[in-house]
């Protein structure tokens, strides 16, 4: 066996392959491959005033869309100083959450958990268990009820503007979010004794850097603006406006790509980064959740990303619940949005996004014409430790058989629950 | 009778319009039973990447030699191929630019590795092949293409709206935010089926659903002119999901 190739990886979002180069026993070069063409809306960006900004680079991607159009937005509002209401900033978090449980659902129902039951598809795994892709297909509908009632449209969002939202939801949409997210919170335990059946995945394990948004005492993937990088017990802190150290570009020997790097050293973002990073939120359901999925922080294993996506699942319907109830007690005022006063200057804005670490940076001139855009997504920023967890798992492999180790290295890929549309930003593409 | 074999399938874009699929939570069981997915990678590591399809559902634009070939060969493969989405069927945000200097962006965003990467000004697919049925959107409305399924499987072609998002928008009794506020609202020119989901709630029209047929630009822009806004801009937010020169 000369080499390991992985043509298309499935069940993911986008176009990419694995290759793994063999020289004898040992593990030569490490691909993760980008097919997806080049859209370049960085550069097309620039020109255009300020509104017009969310709505293009959104379209990088429809799962994180959300995270795109609130970054992007918050990305402005920093340019602008721009201070938005208590009422909006509650409402974007409760539409961001929409959004993570909708991305969890669909990542561990129909893309990861097939693969520990060895079925090819959720429909196929549908045909012997209904119940668990009903679960997963109820759970998801719940994240899209958010995302259309806060959002205006379950994928692009349109209620979100610079400054607050068209329209807050009515008394009615509340009353029938707080019932379908009553409904939710009925559900999670059904999901973890899914999760706690699945066989445990266990064929790489290796010292991992995790880097996530720090949000203390907030249980938010949307606030804040430090990014906590944890090793080892070691702890940094890095600042949004110098995101470029957690970017810092390093040549690989392997190819001319340029990949992230926390001094000289790959990390992992995502759900299981989160939870490293915020401990606090794992308290009450999720805590006890956390002791049935035997799940150990900081872990050795990127298949516990699985585990983590199915705790912020919990996590995410308690915290959606209480916000609508909150509003509902408080009501909702149907406020403008905050008038924006264009100025010259930069912006840069880091959130949580489903995957992980999203970084919008923009520079505006004095009329509110964007000059520069720069966008860095988690897949972008997962490159990397990827392609080290997937060299790992080679490494581990004591059966030297082609099948087994694309198999594992397909079930690596999609713990990471890559979104290829939105890595074409930084990754290389071949 | 056997199940109609369905392909779907996505070229370069943000995969809303799968996405839009795998949002019909409710139907999703019932369509899997009513047609046999043979070709989805997005959502089955299990595919038979050659057979012969009834239906080809593709989303996102050609931008590259590959995304090309790879449309060709599901051509080929196709009795019905349906575009499914903006960038499908008029080239999306992509193409907002398409008389830019190519090889001068991709320098910018990738350094010079990117002049050697299999790159193209992005396509709508009609651009390259044959194209059956077009559901437009940004991304498609799931209504929308549950009729079409419907539709197809009884043999016939769905009917979408040939009107304008501002008849949807003043069926919903909704302040003209052009006339009333003198905002730059893309609702006069772009085909509805949304429901004006955006001037409904107060935001203008983007314009994501691409032209309507007998879209009156000049006089939009016109009138837009008439209000002290900036020609040139206006002319280029029309042309941001939609270039010029794509209409079928």
């Amino acid at each position: 066996m000369s080499r390991i190739v992985i043509e298309h990886l499935a069940r993911v979002e986008g176009h990419g392959g694995i290759t793994v180069e063999m020289e004898g026993d040992k593990v030569g070069s490490v691909r993760f491959d980008v097919f997806e063409g080049a859209r370049l809306l960085e550069p097309l960006v620039r020109g255009k005033s300020y509104q017009e900004v969310a709505p293009i680079l959104s379209r990088i991607c429809a799962i994180c869309s959300v995270a795109h159009s609130l970054t992007s937005l918050k990305a402005t509002e920093n340019a602008f100083q721009v201070r938005i209401s208590p009422q909006t900033e509650l409402l974007r978090e409760l539409l961001y959450l929409g959004e993570s449980i909708e991305s969890h659902a669909l990542h561990l129902f129909l893309l990861a958990i097939p693969d520990y039951l060895n079925y090819p598809s959720a429909i196929a795994l549908a045909a012997d268990n209904p119940g668990a892709v009903t679960l997963g297909l109820g759970l998801k509908k719940l994240g899209n009820l958010i995302q259309e009632t806060i959002g205006g449209r379950a994928i692009h969002p349109v209620n979100a503007v610079p400054g607050g939202f068209g329209k807050a939801p009515t008394l009615d949409q509340l009353i029938e979010l707080r019932s379908a997210a009553t409904q939710g919170m009925a559900d999670l335990e059904a999901v973890i004794d899914i999760m706690a059946s699945l066989p445990e995945a266990e064929f790489c394990h290796s010292d991992t850097i995790y880097a996530a948004l720090r949000s203390p005492g907030l249980d938010s993937y949307y606030a804040g603006d430090e990014v906590m990088v944890a090793s080892n017990g070691d702890r940094t802190m890095v600042r949004a406006a110098d995101y470029r150290t957690l970017t810092n570009e390093v040549a690989v020997q392997h190819s001319t790509a340029k990949h992230s790097s926390f001094r000289g050293k790959p990390f992992m973002v995502g759900s299981l980064a989160r939870l490293t990073v915020n401990p606090q939120r794992l308290t009450g359901r999720p805590a006890e959740a956390m002791k049935r999925l035997k799940l150990q922080l900081p872990a050795d294993n990127p298949m516990d990303n699985n585990k983590a996506q199915a705790l912020e699942l919990i996590g995410d319907v308690e915290r959606a619940l209480a916000i609508i109830e909150e509003l509902l007690q408080t009501g909702v005022k149907d406020e403008r949005p905050v008038e924006i006063h264009p100025r010259a200057g930069t912006g840069t804005a880091i959130t949580e996004a489903p995957r992980g670490l999203l970084i919008h940076s923009y520079t505006y001139d004095a009329d509110g014409r964007i000059t520069a855009a720069d966008v860095i997504t988690p897949t972008a920023l997962n490159a990397a430790s990827m392609e080290t967890h997937f060299r790992r798992a080679v490494e581990q492999c004591t059966d030297r058989d082609e099948a087994v180790m694309g198999r594992r290295l397909q079930m690596i890929a999609r713990a990471y629950d890559p979104c290829i549309s939105c890595s074409v930003h930084l990754v290389r593409r071949r | 009778m056997n199940k109609p074999a369905v392909g779907i399938f996505g070229l370069t874009g943000c995969a809303g319009d799968q996405l839009a699929i795998l949002n019909c939570e409710d139907r999703l069981l019932d369509i899997v039973a009513l047609v046999d997915v043979r070709d989805f990678l997005m959502a089955s590591s299990a595919n038979d990447a050659a057979c012969p399809l009834d239906i080809a559902l593709v989303e996102g634009a050609v931008v590259s030699q590959r995304d090309a070939e790879r449309l060709r060969k599901i051509r080929a493969r196709a009795t019905t191929l349906v575009a499914l989405g903006t960038c499908a069927v008029w080239g999306g945000v992509a193409a907002m630019d398409r008389g830019a200097d190519r090889r001068k962006l991709l320098e910018e965003v990738y350094g010079e590795t990117g002049l050697n990467y299999d790159s193209a000004p992005a396509q709508a697919l009609h651009e390259v092949v044959k194209v059956d049925l077009n559901i437009t959107g940004c991304p498609i409305e799931k209504e929308h293409f549950l009729s079409a399924i419907g539709n197809l499987l009884n043999g016939d072609a769905p009917l979408y709206p040939e009107y304008p998002v501002c008849t949807e928008c003043r069926m919903l009794e909704n302040n003209c935010l052009l006339i009333e506020r003198g905002e730059l609202c893309c609702g006069p020119i772009t085909a509805a089926g949304c429901k004006a989901r955006c001037p409904d709630l107060r935001v203008p029209c983007v314009g994501c659903r691409g032209p309507v047929g007998d879209a009156n630009r000049s006089s939009l822009l016109a009138m837009l002119e008439e209000k002290g806004l900036d020609r040139e801009r206006m002319a280029a937010r029309l042309r941001t999901f939609a270039p010029e020169g794509v209409a079928q």
